[in-house]
Parts: C-alpha cells; structure tokens; sequence
C-alpha cells in the first residue's frame, strides 16, 4: 500500500494524436489546471483523478512526445521533468497511449520507457479503426513482449475504461512501501545510432502479436493480406494500411492547386465568420454594459463611488467580455478543424511560404487567430515546437489587425468616406488588413535577420509532421476545449484589463472630481456628460495630454487625441468613447456615431484654429493603429509566452516608434501633395 | 543515390539509409523512416514543399530539405 502522506503522481504520456488527451479528460473529469514546469514556458495540465475512478492519484498531462531523446529546449524540459519533476518528484506510473493502427511508430515512446526502468501501462487507442480492417492486436502477447501491462480503450465510447482503471490500480497497489521509481536516463542506457534497431525489436515485436480475424492462422501472410487486398509492399510494414478514405480525401486536399484553393477558402471562411457570427452576441454584450453603466450612474448617489462603479468597473469588465464571442467562435472552429484533421494539412499547404520569412507552417493559425484577439493568437503559439519560430510568430502577432481595432477604423472609415461612397469604406478597410499583413511578413523577415540581437536559440528550423487520419469531430472534446481556452483568457487578459482601465478612471476623474454644470432644461444623461466633459479637461489625463502635446503637434493632432490614444492603452477601441469624451458630445444616444462625427468635423486645434480632423490627420491615425502596440494585456501575455521583458519591451519600442513614424510620414507626405 | 525528396507522385521506394549529417536525421528516424521501409509519395504542396509520404500506414508531412536525407534503393 501505498502511504497516505503522499499522493501518488500518475502521468499521461504518448506522441501527438495518439489519444492521450481524450484519456487525460475522460479520467479529470476536464477539471484541470495549467502549470508551467518549474523556470520554463512549457505547460502542462495537472488534475486529480474523479473520485468515481477511486484512484487516490494525482495526474499529469504532458505535452506530446515521440522519443525519449529530446529534440529541443521544450523537449529537454519536458523529459527532464519526467524523470524528476522539481516538485513532484519521479511519478509512480505512466500511462503511455499508443494509436493501435499506427502501432510500429508508436511504440518506440514505451519501449524507450520501459528500457528506461519507468513503471507503465500501456493505453491502446482506436482500436476500431484497426477491427475495420479484421486485424486483432493480442494485447496479453503484447503486455509479455513488452513485460507490461496493457489495455485497449475507446476514448470516443469510453469501452475498456473499467479495465484501465481496474489495472491502474492494481499496478499502484503492487508497487510497494514507498512506490518510488528510479529509472536511468534513456541516454545513458542507449547510443543514438540504435534507433534502427529500437525499430527492428518493435517489428519483431508486432509480427507476434497481430491477429488477422476471419483468416485461417495456417494460410501464411501474404495470403491473409491478398483476402484482405492489402499491396504486397504494405506487408513490410506489418499489415498496417492507411485508411482509403483519407488518402481518397487527401487526393483533393492536398492536391498542387485545387488543395490551396480549398484551404485559402475555408480559413477565409473562418476569418470572415469569427466577425459576422460574432458581432450581434457582441453587441448584445456591449449594450448590457453600457445599460448597467447608466443605470448605476442615474440610480446611486452622484460621487466618486458611483462613477467608480460606472466607468471604472462595469465599462471595465463590459471591454474584457466582449470579445469573448469571438474567442469562442474562433476555437470552436478551430476545434472543429483540429479535431478532423484538417489543421495539419493545412499546416503542410502554407509551410512553405511562411518558412521564407523564418516562419513555419504551424504559425498560420495563432497568426489567423491574431485578428480577432492577440492573447489566445500568443497562446495558441505554444503549438510551434521550434523555439526561434515560436518567438517570431509571437512578435508579429500584434501586428495582425485584432477586433478591438475595428471600431476605431469603423469610425475614421465613416469619417473620411463619403455618404455617398460607402463602397470606398470596404476597401479602405481591406486595405487597412492587407496593409497590416504586408508589414507582418516584412517585419518578421526582419526579426529573422536580426534574431541574434533579440533571442538566443539553437533550434534548427524543422518540419515533421504526421498527417492524422479524417474522423469526424467529437463535439463535447472541442467544447470542452473551448471553454478552457475562454477561461484562460478571461484569467489572462481580465485583470490586467481592469487594473488598467481603474488606473485610467482614476486620471480621468481625479483631481477635478466635483463639477459644476447648468441644469436647466436637459435631461439627467446629459448632464451627466456635460459633467464628465467638464472633470476631464481638469483631470490628470489632460494634464498628461497637454504635456506629451509637443509630440502630437507634428502630427497635426492635439492634446484630445493624445488622451484618446493614451486611454486605448486599456484595450483599443476605449479609443471611441475616450473621443467621444474629449469632444464633448452630450447625446441621450450614448456613442452615437453621427453625433460623434459631426463634432469631429468641427473640432479645431486650439492654439491656430486649424482643423483638427484633415484627411491627412485621420488616415495618419489609421496608420498609427494599424501598428501601435496599444494593449496591456497583449504585452502582458508577450512577457508570459516568451518567459521575459525583452521581447515585450522591444515590441513595445518597435511598434509604437514605428506607428509615430508612419504616421509623421503619411500626415506631412499626405500635406505635402496638398491633400488636407 | 535517389532520395525521398525525388519521389515522383505516387512513386513508391524502400528506404536504404539515413544520412546521419544531416540535423533532423534523428528526428526522421523517430518517425520511423527506417531502413528497409516502403515509401509512397501521396502528395506536394503548392511550391512542391512540403511532400506527405505514406510510411507504416501513416501520412507525414515533410520538408523537402529534410526528406533529402532519406535515401533509397
């Protein structure tokens, strides 16, 4: 028995698409924890087994791994960690999961496990597909080959978990006193030159244990394999064949031309849906926000702690959740995707291209999710194994247009364009993304000539990548996890939100907190923001826009813009209502655009008199948008994915040099050639 | 010596050695790109890079530049 001083550590283990997480939810109930490994970016997931189960253990989940040979820094920590995590010490059993119908590549993981000395149990996956094809893995015959326990489950219909759990504990209850294990590192035991012949054991292996059903045992191989239509020069590979469905399916696919086509349509499919199927959920949630805000500033008393609660927290939290459908939107898509197999093949398509720029196929993704909100786009970055890719992906993310912009370029799209030219505002706009686009791929060919500067990696640039078979997607996993990765984000990008967006309520209201205003003859709304316009001239964000003025003044703006950028620092599109405060409009409509519009037109810069919003000023702030890195929590996370302030901080400095720059050149070039 | 990366599509090969210089050989190995093996070209991207290689019953994309250490008969 075990002592009950210590929780036994149980951990998950096993390559990419080999089931492993499936298990990982099936048994923590996917009530789970995100952990770093001690010192290291690496993540992994961390649960205790659900109590039905009665396996007092605590489990792990770690990232996928095809080799106890580490391949990179990622690779080194995670391994490092299962010989001897810092806090958890060695775990008393390991549960390997081995895709049965891919079983002479999956195996090499356990094998390398067991030769190490670990204490494992062997979890075979997809049993189904390999029953399809009338062939039988004999799991007793493989368990005695390997001196092993294991165990065929269905993660889909949870077949074969009764029998896992039952065997989990007895293996925990043989262990004895201490249940400590001491494995040798895989390194010592073992050159790297007999990977070759790790392989030839595995076949030897696998040549024992294959059953083909309905086949009489006496007719030889190459018979049981005609009967089954298998190609001669499959039998080499142990009577494994690759589902017909999905090569038929990847003649199309994957194809030169038609495969590319295909795939530029279903991620514009998704990019455009992240917006239209999101957008009505989004402003349901704005205007919930904007009505809470109201209501609690004309019911409670007027003072500071009603205009705390108003501004501060409510638009606070009201700027956090908004965009939450979108992030839902965007992983149950990319779920879905993941979940058939397509993301993988679509990894292969744009490889090429972005491998140019120092980028790799997997980049695509957290680049895509880049435009509707930097924080899960940095996150699902984790996915590129490569190091140096990894770091570059995460500095050009910012650069990807997110939704948060969309309201400002809505706005100075409105202004500029015509009422009767409303077409010209979509192109404008497609212009804006393609524009943003065009500067990623430059700059990331940049941060990849000059990476020795910014990071230090030796990790060669790699594609390997195994192309899982189509299946149709189990929706509770993709639920499931998407709702993690929401969770995540509101934990993530929340507080740093509304710490920020307090800290700005406070430079806005403070010290001119006590205004005076006539009340004749408006309604109560409106003198509510007469009052604020009032606060906010004599407030400590004025003060800190009339002194960064000098630096605005070349760009034709004044210190009223200036505020308004400094506030979009909270999240980019506080940058409307911010406007619509310093230019006093005072409707019952709260940001009404039209209002808002005709004050814009008639705003002046205070010393000359000049007009405030010029074509050139306005596309000059579009440009500035389009690259400022104006965005906490984006810089937050940064720091948290790339595990220090370098890389945040030179993307701070980059961006926001770059966006005054560009916009200092489109202002005074726009001038020049007499557009005002 | 023809390599993976020469494959035409639809080309089967068997795989005589791995070229241990090459940085990604052990990675490849891991794979299971090891001798002896039967290969089958299923398809190339759209610049003809990445290939996919059918290989133990299962699709692995691969860059060429990496495919080029996987020598056949």
């Amino acid at each position: 028995m075990i002592s009950d001083v210590e929780t036994p550590v149980i951990t998950l283990i096993g390559p990419p698409n080999s089931g492993k997480t499936t298990i990982f939810n099936i048994l923590s109930g996917k009530n789970y924890k995100t952990v770093n490994y001690p010192g290291s970016t690496v993540e992994y997931y961390t649960s205790r087994i659900l109590a039905k189960y009665n396996i007092h253990a605590e489990l792990l989940d770690s990232p996928g791994l095809i080799s106890l040979i580490p391949e990179s820094v990622d690779e080194q920590v995670t391994i490092n960690s299962l010989y001897q995590h810092s806090t958890l010490g060695t775990p008393q059993l390991l549960i390997a999961t081995v895709d049965a119908s891919q079983l002479s590549r999956h195996l090499l993981l356990p094998v390398q496990l067991l030769k190490s000395g670990f204490n494992v149990i062997i979890a075979l996956t997809m049993n189904d597909i390999l029953k399809k094809r009338n062939i039988n893995i004999s799991i007793e015959k493989l368990g005695e080959e390997l001196g092993c326990s294991v165990v065929q489950i269905n993660g889909r219909t949870k077949e074969g978990l009764g029998k896992l759990i039952s065997t989990m504990n007895s293996n925990l209850d043989n262990l004895g006193n201490d249940g400590k294990q001491k494995p040798v590192r895989y390194e010592q035991i073992i050159k790297n030159s007999s990977l070759v012949d790790t392989f030839l054991e595995i076949e030897e292996i696998i040549s024992k244990v294959l059953e083909f059903q309905g086949v009489d045992e006496n007719i030889n191989l190459t018979n049981a394999n005609e009967q089954l239509k298998v190609h001669p020069s499959i039998l080499k590979n142990n009577g494994f064949t690759t589902d017909e469905l999905t090569l038929k399916l990847d003649r199309v696919l994957l194809h030169k031309y038609w495969g590319f086509l295909i795939f530029i349509l279903v991620m514009g499919l998704t990019f455009t849906s992240i917006f239209w199927l999101a957008q009505p959920l989004m402003d349901l949630i704005d205007d919930l926000f904007s009505w809470l805000n109201k209501l609690v500033l004309t019911s409670l008393q007027n003072g500071w702690f009603s205009n705390l609660v108003a501004e501060g927290m409510i638009s606070g939290v009201g700027s956090v959740l908004v965009f939450v459908p979108q992030i839902i939107i965007l992983f149950v898509i990319l779920g879905v995707l993941e979940d058939t197999g397509y993301l993988a093949r679509g990894a292969m398509l744009i490889d090429k291209p972005l491998s140019k720029i120092g980028l790799n196929g997997r980049s695509f993704v957290p680049m895509l999710s880049g435009f509707a909100c930097a924080i899960p786009a940095m996150l699902a970055a984790r996915t590129i194994p490569n190091k140096k890719e990894r770091l570059i992906t995460i500095f050009i993310i910012p650069l990807m247009s997110c939704s948060a912009r969309l309201p400002v370029y809505a706005l100075l799209i409105a202004y500029l364009v015509p009422r009767d030219k409303l077409w010209l505002g979509g192109f404008l706009l497609a212009g804006i993304y393609l524009f943003g686009i065009t500067i990623s791929i430059v700059i990331a060919a940049l941060v990849n000539r000059f990476r020795q500067k910014l990071f230090k990696t030796e990790d060669t640039s790699t594609f390997i990548l195994e192309l899982p078979t189509y299946r149709i997607p189990k929706l509770s996993s993709v639920l499931s996890h998407t709702y993690n990765s929401s969770k995540e984000y509101l934990l993530r990008a929340g507080p740093v939100i509304l710490i920020f967006s307090l800290l700005l309520w406070f430079l806005v209201y403070f010290p001119n907190s006590n205004t005076q205003v006539e009340t004749e003859g408006i309604t109560k709304t409106q003198i509510l923001q007469i009052e604020k316009s009032e606060r906010l001239e004599g407030s400590y964000a004025s003060t800190i826009g009339r002194f960064i003025q000098p630096i605005m003044k070349p760009l034709g703006m004044d210190w009223r813009i200036g505020v308004s950028l400094i506030s979009a620092f909270a999240a980019r599109e506080v940058f409307v209502s911010s406007l619509a405060l310093t230019f006093k409009v005072t409707t019952e409509e709260e940001a009404n655009q039209n209002t808002l519009l005709n004050s814009l037109r008639s705003a002046t810069i205070e010393d000359n008199g000049e007009k405030l919003f010029t074509t050139a000023t306005t596309l000059g702030l579009i440009v500035f948008f389009i690259f400022a890195l104006q965005c906490v929590s984006t810089i937050a996370v940064s720091r948290k994915e790339t595990g220090g302030w370098k890389i945040p901080v030179t993307q701070v400095f980059v961006f926001t040099t770059l966006a005054y720059t560009m916009s200092l050149i489109t202002v005074n070039g726009l001038r020049l050639l007499g557009i005002e | 010596m023809k390599t993976a990366a020469e494959l035409n599509f639809g080309e089967r090969g068997t795989i005589a050695e791995i070229d241990c210089t090459h940085p990604s050989s052990r990675r490849i190995l891991e794979f299971g790109f090891t001798p002896g093996q039967v290969i089958e070209l299923i398809s190339k991207a759209t610049f003809n890079d990445p290939i996919a290689i059918l290989l133990r019953g299962s699709l692995i994309a691969i860059r060429k530049s990496e495919a080029d250490c996987i020598k056949l008969k």
